[in-house]
């Protein structure tokens, strides 16, 4: 059983200076209270780097350790780093471990994680272990692949749910850290052993056929299947290594895009928005280019009226003009020889008259109405052409030309500014960083694919290579009484040692999985408080579906459902596991309600002999705490700000 | 382009029609804001707004040549419009370059009065950029 004792800081964070934290020693709960931003998840990253050496941020990835010296510090001292030191008692044994991040001999203004050194030691009852040693004490007392289960905040309980998830991508990693506490590896080692002592004595077996004059053909046949299989294996065992690394690269990356979702759909609103202007320019290109033939005639748009004004001058003289053409026409005709009546009255003419008449033809030399035929002529033309510079005056149209320009131009102008706005909000964002991120994402999917249909052919292959083989061997052991007969016993103890444990195994984790189940009911129902619920259904990847009373199950759950079914399984797997040690959770009754937070509280001291719980008032008060655990809380601490970079570790009197 | 013809001018009245080089930043600056097609729409476009605006018969001199009046009023229906509005004046074509000039010079100096913005939306613009930039008159 683990037990943390004490927790030393050294500018870790916000925690300025050397500053420490004790832990009771007998079972019960320890709440830390803060604020928000004050240093709770501070605390719990340091226990995780004084175990593992790294700290993790938001979206469960690796943190920059050089961000992590206190600010304060290194601004007004010009101190960097930080140290961590946690005492601790494992199996009997008093254990001391101190990590420090501290700046490279020589670098005075450290500026990222290159410019630092990490160094650790382990001291073992007053003993400092050599680093050998160090590791395989601390992967005995706390493996990493199972510190999901003490250390854990609400983002890591938020992922139970993907073991429900037959093709998530981190089910079968947590399905696997789940078998891990349980203990399985000790049992899938042991079959992985005897498969491996079957293997050899095949190969032997194969050897002794070889040395045989009557099953040499056979033998031969039997060590180059072996081979095969050898070579099939290796690349089954690297094509699992390398989806295992492109999985993790994915989930990764896809928490990366999570966190990247705002930005990446601001991203792609950009390039729509450019996309729009782009085409709104090549509209408005096109439609000024067809304005340009359209203003050609703009001038008589803008004379219109006095045009029209000038047409109406022009038909008058044009009608003035005609009267007199019309006049001396008729005079011309009084004027002729023999003409005896008036053409236009029809009255009888008197010479007299007719002599007057061509008396005044003469005065105009014998051209009367020449001058008026040529006025009459240039008016008609200056009509025929206002008219038709009238006629090409097209306002409206040239109007709605504009118009539709001027929509375009303004919707231009409202995306760039659009743009200009997005631009702002990204200004801090590295568009290639995200870009990339996006179409890593794509290729690592790809990769995976290909990757599951190269592992599908050799799990194919190797299948054909085992049905080959066991034809051989039928074969071969026909040949009763051979020199190869002891071998091929060795072969068939090999084989029913490895089939015991694989069978064990199946049993094991079958009647594992019962447990977890029956213990994750009773945790689940002691802290829900729906009494609908009948209690928990586990699957093969320990992932649990809530069931009804009526027997059926719930398919949906809520977020704070989520909370209780993770802490229940949690409770379940400390249950279950030979490995013990303390639970420190972060938040965790950030999603549960009043009533839910009660039963929880009550809950905390039998999932774990040694609970540490980091929480902020609001979300536990202290006198809901004290009245929920009564004697089982041991210990409160007091988180308290004494500026943005500095906070100071108390414990609670009041 | 046009269909150029042999336009006979009268005797004395000018066969090519020219720009001030004053005048030339105008006509530019309109060919611009208007969006015509080519410098000739938009000199055409200035002499109606002499005209409307009541430019009297005048000539102009140092003037750059542009173009033939061929180009420009290749059917003398132009020369028509000018002697609807001015009488039969001696040399249309010295009258059509003088009222060029002149509209060029009133878009350019005045304000641009509101049936040549219905127009030419982008005048009016172009006259608040002024302002606003403090280049304006």
């Amino acid at each position: 059983m683990l037990r943390l004792t004490r927790l030393r800081l050294t500018n870790f964070g916000p925690f300025k200076g050397e500053q420490s934290i004790d832990f009771p020693q007998e079972d019960g709960v320890t709440i830390i209270y803060g604020e928000n931003m004050r240093g709770k998840t501070s605390l719990l990253n340091a226990i995780r780097f004084a175990f593992f050496g790294r700290i993790l941020g938001r979206g469960r990835r690796d943190t920059a350790l050089h961000k992590v010296g206190n600010w304060e510090e290194a601004a007004e001292n010009k101190v960097f780093g930080f140290e961590v030191g946690l005492d601790m008692t494992h199996a009997g044994a008093r254990y001391r471990l101190v990590r420090t991040f501290k700046p490279r001999p020589g670098v005075t203004e450290p500026k990222d994680d290159g410019d630092y050194v990490q160094d650790y030691f382990l001291e073992r009852d007053g003993v400092v272990l050599s680093r050998g040693q160090s590791k395989t004490e601390l992967e005995r007392i706390l493996p990493e692949q199972i510190a999901r289960f003490f250390l854990f905040d609400g983002e890591l309980l938020q992922e139970y749910e993907d073991l429900l998830v037959a093709e998530s991508d981190m089910g079968p990693k947590i399905s696997d850290a789940i078998e891990r506490i349980l203990g399985m590896p000790v049992l899938t080692n042991t079959r992985d052993s005897l498969t491996a002592a079957k293997e050899r004595a095949e190969n032997r077996h194969a050897r002794a056929a070889q040395g045989d004059q009557k099953t040499r053909e056979f033998g031969n046949q039997l060590a180059a299947l072996q081979s095969e299989r050898t070579v099939l294996q290796t690349d089954l065992e690297r094509q699992e290594k390398d989806l295992d690394g492109l999985r993790t690269r994915k989930t990764g990356l896809e928490e990366a895009m999570r966190k990247m979702q705002r930005v990446m759909a601001l991203f792609d609103k950009r390039d729509v928005l450019e996309s729009d202007i782009k085409t709104l320019k090549e509209a408005v290109a096109g439609k000024k280019e067809r304005l340009g033939g359209s203003m050609a005639s703009a001038w008589c748009a803008l004379l219109g009226d006095k045009m029209r004004a000038a047409i109406t001058d022009l038909r008058a003289r044009e009608t003035q003009l005609q009267t007199v053409l019309i006049r001396t026409s008729v005079l011309a005709s009084l004027a002729a020889d023999g003409q005896t009546t008036c053409p236009a009255c029809l009255q009888p003419v008197s010479d007299e008259a007719r002599q007057h008449v061509q008396d005044s033809l003469a005065q105009h030399g014998g051209a009367a109405g020449a001058d008026e035929q040529r006025e009459v002529t240039a008016v008609r033309r200056r009509i025929a052409a206002l008219e038709q510079f009238i006629g090409d005056a097209n306002p409206q149209a040239l109007r709605l030309e504009w118009d539709s320009i001027a929509q375009d131009e303004r919707q231009i102008y409202a995306k760039g500014n659009e743009i200009k706005e997005i631009d702002a909000q990204i200004a801090d964002v590295n568009e290639e960083a995200v870009r990339r991120t996006r179409s890593d994402l794509e290729s690592v999917i790809k990769q995976i694919s290909l990757l599951e249909q190269g592992l599908g052919k050799t799990r194919e292959a190797l299948h054909n290579n085992a049905v080959y083989r066991d034809n051989l061997q039928r074969k071969l052991d026909k040949f009763a009484g051979s020199g190869f007969e002891v071998e091929r016993r060795r072969r068939d103890l090999a084989a029913d040692l490895e089939a015991l444990f694989v069978r064990g195994i199946d049993v094991f984790r079958e009647q594992l999985r019962r447990k977890v189940e029956a213990d994750a009911t009773a945790h689940f129902l002691q802290l829900t408080s729906e009494p609908d619920y009948a209690g928990l259904r586990i699957n093969d990847s320990y992932g649990l579906t809530i069931i009804h009373k009526d027997g059926s199950d719930i398919p949906v759950r809520s977020a704070g459902a989520e909370h209780i079914v993770a802490l229940s399984l949690v409770g379940a797997l400390q249950n279950n596991a030979p490995l013990r040690g303390p639970i420190i959770v972060d938040s965790p009754f950030g999603r549960l309600d009043a009533t839910h937070t009660d039963k929880t509280v009550a809950a905390l001291p039998s999932m774990a002999e040694q609970v540490v719980v980091l929480v902020y008032e609001d979300e536990l008060a202290p006198a809901r705490a004290r009245a929920g655990l009564k004697g089982h809380l041991k210990a409160e601490w007091t988180l308290v700000r004494r500026s943005a970079r500095h906070t100071e570790l108390k414990p609670r009197k009041d | 382009m046009s269909k150029e013809k042999s336009v006979k001018p009268a005797s004395g009245d000018k066969r090519t029609i020219g720009i001030t080089r004053a005048n030339e930043h105008s006509l530019a600056a309109l060919v611009a804001a208007g969006g015509f097609g080519s410098e000739l729409d938009a000199a055409k476009f200035a002499m109606a707004h002499a005209i409307e605006q009541g430019t009297e018969v005048g000539t102009i001199e140092g003037t750059n040549t542009k173009w033939n009046i061929g180009t420009v009023d290749a059917d003398a229906s132009l020369r028509a419009l000018i002697e609807s509005f001015y009488g039969a004046v001696a040399e249309p074509y010295r009258l059509i370059e003088y009222l060029i000039n002149d509209g060029l010079r009133l878009l350019d100096s005045g304000d641009v009065p509101p049936n040549v913005i219905k127009l030419i939306p982008a005048a009016k613009l172009k006259r608040v950029e002024e302002t606003a930039d403090g280049t304006a008159d």
